[in-house]
């Protein structure tokens, strides 16, 4: 039946909604379906895309938003129209859960989704009153007595049992709901319904690489998730890519070739030089306190103990000599455990096609972030959406090659905040959480206006943060982030994460944290973003929303 | 003619196809085509073949003389003779670059065949550019070659119709210049 209908695609703005996009984008091309996207960037923009086009659609695909909340009763849609949500936040809401109608969830089977029990949740009405009629027949009016006595005690049992029951249907959905966590990467949903469908090609697989990789950038998965997920993706890789091996058949150069590498964790080092990756690399980083002069001494030792002069180590990476590039990962392996950064090397992939290009994921999805997030305005709003989507197909490498160069950009302006942020103790505790905030007139500060630049800041310090601090306390709590979002109207972001820790299950509670401290307070926030941690408020109700909210969490 | 134009002729060109769906015969203009059993090879014109393939729906199979052996045999050919040796395909150029960039997953060996193709098309394009020098040197009227594709044609005809045009003006230029002093008086 969808090949008469056409479908609206909504799809949110991070990397991971991108590249699922693409994926669908590709399976619906393959079968002629005809299809609408609009961006979405928040709540308010999905409500009007929803009607403006809900008498045109009947099909509604949703990518990464829309399922922790009561779609029906946001939207009211009519009866007919079906809505297909393909969304990686958690908390799944429940009513999106158990509808069975109009709501299809793409979920992969095995995700734990800990969903309370139906019953726990929903009751039928009906069984209230029943009993009540039935015994009005009586002939004595002894028995008739007896039979109301029994039927008073009978109803005030059952309302005990209702509010008992509703108790405990409050509390369950209280922790059901309070924290906010991340499941499987949409796009590797939608690469599975690909191979369940027998089209998945080469590039599908490479943009659910991509998808999970953005996932493990933005630290929204734990690293067991990260590993697991990683393994089933190099099953469908050696699937797809085993004719590299066989020398008589091999490919023609040109074909895309992706490969499992144990990379080094550097952030866009094939791209960049190996100094500059070292010194903008968050793990890297903090592990040296590169803010500090000690730090930059320990960062020559680290150099000197791998035998890499500075000279060759400063240039662009490609022109390194070739002695020095090929045993380089394992060098560093071994003096970085000697520094104390044993996870220096990480599990992921990397692509190649043609003679010149070869990339990493992590590469692809800094790259592609910073080009969705430009501050330069080139147009109407969904440019830099369709830019970003554009430079994830092959052809367009013009792009992906700017969207690197805005990423080593971005990376730099991260990192000389964080320097300035830990080196002016800007970072401060309130109790049950850290708080900074950044001034207007900070350089850069316009990149971090938006909210998946701002999240990154925000992780990158609180990890300088937890490497430089000596009280021990202070290196178990989550982080709150403000900066200026839009001067004339006044406005700051705000983003709240998890604390750091080795084992952390990444789960977030400032999505309703926020809420209940705006409501106590009457601030004016605007609660726009699918991550409920991220928040815009009015500069005027900073300070009542921060102790509001250091009273809610102590 | 236009180098698309020439393209759109060669898309005509049967080739072979393994489809992975099934359809029962259809009726085109040109002809009848199908049907289509999943893994059951068929033919069909490249134009349709590139389509399924762009669609995931087929696997090309390259015709028997894309292949690396064959090919070098002609390109070794080409550089003894003086003149245009038969080609395997009049449309043997577009067809290997529409099947090389469509379907280079599915041949075997792509890139040395792109350099082979690349080697002979520049062989015979250098005896079409010395042999319409020689055309033009020695002042002949009209010439006769074999087994050229109209690609290759079309890649000269313009120029050197034109060029040719160009020298007839101005040899007939450099004739009246005796005949003119009659209209002094």
């Amino acid at each position: 039946l969808l090949f008469l209908q056409r479908v609206l695609l909504l799809v949110a703005s991070d990397v991971d909604a991108l590249c699922a996009c693409k994926i669908l984008q590709a399976l619906f091309q393959c079968d002629h379906v005809q299809y609408t996207l609009v961006p979405v960037a928040g709540w308010q923009e999905l409500e009007t895309a929803f009607l403006e086009h809900k008498d045109q659609f009947k099909y509604f695909v949703l990518i990464n938003c829309g399922a922790n909340v009561d779609l029906l009763e946001i939207l009211q849609p009519e009866d007919d129209i079906l809505f297909f949500v393909c969304d990686s936040h958690r908390p799944i809401n429940v009513v999106n859960v158990y509808n069975d109608t109009q709501i299809k969830l793409l979920v992969k089977q095995d995700d734990d989704l800990d969903v309370p029990a139906y019953d726990d949740i929903f009751r039928d009405e009906e069984d209230e009153e029943e009993d009540s009629e039935a015994e009005s027949e009586g002939s004595e009016p002894s028995e008739k007595r007896r039979r109301f006595e029994e039927e008073v005690i009978e109803r005030t049992m059952k309302r005990r049992q209702r509010r008992e029951w509703e108790a405990r249907r409050r509390e369950i959905l209280f922790d059901y709901e309070q924290y906010e966590y991340h499941g499987t990467s949409s796009a590797m949903v939608m690469f599975d319904l690909a191979w369940i469908m027998s089209k998945d090609l080469n590039d599908m697989l490479w943009w659910a690489i991509v998808g999970l990789t953005d996932q493990w950038v933005q630290d929204k998965i734990t690293q067991m998730k990260y590993v697991t997920d990683i393994g089933i993706l190099q099953r469908h890789v050696s699937r797809h890519n085993h004719r590299n091996e066989d020398e008589e058949n091999s490919l023609s150069i040109d074909c895309m070739r992706i490969a499992f590498e144990y990379d080094l964790r550097l952030a866009l080092y094939q791209h960049w030089s190996l100094y500059e990756s070292l010194c903008n690399t968050s793990y890297t980083s903090a592990s040296l306190k590169l803010w500090s002069v000690q730090g930059q001494k320990r960062l020559q030792e680290f150099l000197a103990d791998m035998g890499l002069p500075l000279k060759q180590v400063k240039q662009k990476f490609n022109s390194m000599d070739m002695s020095l590039k090929e045993n380089l990962r394992e060098m560093i392996e071994e003096s970085a455990t000697k520094f104390g950064m044993k996870d220096l090397r990480v599990q992921t992939f990397s692509i190649h096609f043609g003679f010149k290009n070869k990339f990493s994921a992590s590469d692809i999805v800094y790259a592609t972030t910073s080009l969705m997030e430009n501050i330069e305005k080139e147009g109407p709003e969904t440019t830099n959406f369709i830019k970003a989507l554009d430079s994830l197909s092959r052809g367009n490498l013009d792009k992906l090659h700017q969207g690197l160069d805005l990423a080593k950009k971005q990376l730099r302006a991260i990192q000389q905040t964080v320097a300035s942020c830990i080196c002016t103790n800007l970072v401060i505790s309130q109790g049950p959480f850290l708080y900074c905030s950044l001034m207007e007139g900070t350089p850069d500060v316009k990149l971090f206006s938006k909210p998946v630049s701002l999240c990154l800041l925000s992780k990158y310090l609180l990890k300088s943060f937890v490497c430089s601090t000596k009280n021990k306390r202070c290196k178990l709590l989550p982080l709150v982030m403000t900066a200026p979002m839009d001067v004339e109207q006044g406005t700051v972001i705000m983003v709240g994460i998890p604390p750091e820790t080795e084992s952390s299950d990444k789960k977030n509670f400032f999505g309703r944290a926020f809420e209940k401290a705006a409501e106590s307070t009457n601030s004016r926030t605007l609660h726009n973003h699918f991550e409920m941690s991220i928040i815009e408020l009015k500069t005027e109700d900073r300070s009542k929303f921060l102790d509001a909210l250091i009273s809610l969490l102590s | 003619m236009e180098p698309a134009e020439v393209e759109f002729l060669a898309e005509k060109e049967l080739v072979t196809i393994v489809p992975n769906f099934s359809l029962d015969r259809i009726h085109l203009i040109g002809g009848d085509l199908g049907p289509f059993n999943p893994g059951l090879p068929v033919e069909v014109p490249v134009w349709l073949a590139i389509n399924l393939k762009q669609r995931q729906k087929c696997r090309l199979i390259p015709p028997e003389w894309m292949d690396v052996g064959k090919l070098e045999e002609i390109r070794d050919r080409e550089r003894k003779e003086d003149t245009f040796t038969p080609m395997p395909s009049p449309y043997y150029m577009e067809l290997t670059k529409l099947l090389l960039n469509y379907a280079s997953d599915n041949i075997p060996r792509a890139d040395e065949i792109r350099t082979l193709v690349k080697d002979t098309w520049d062989t015979r394009m250098a005896k079409l550019r010395l042999s319409a020098d020689s055309f033009v040197r020695q002042q002949e009227v009209h010439a006769k070659l074999d087994n050229l594709t109209l690609m290759e044609i079309n890649t000269t005809g313009t120029f050197l119709t034109q060029a040719l045009d160009h020298m007839y003006k101005l040899r007939a230029n450099l004739q009246p210049g005796e005949s003119s002093h009659s209209q002094d008086f």
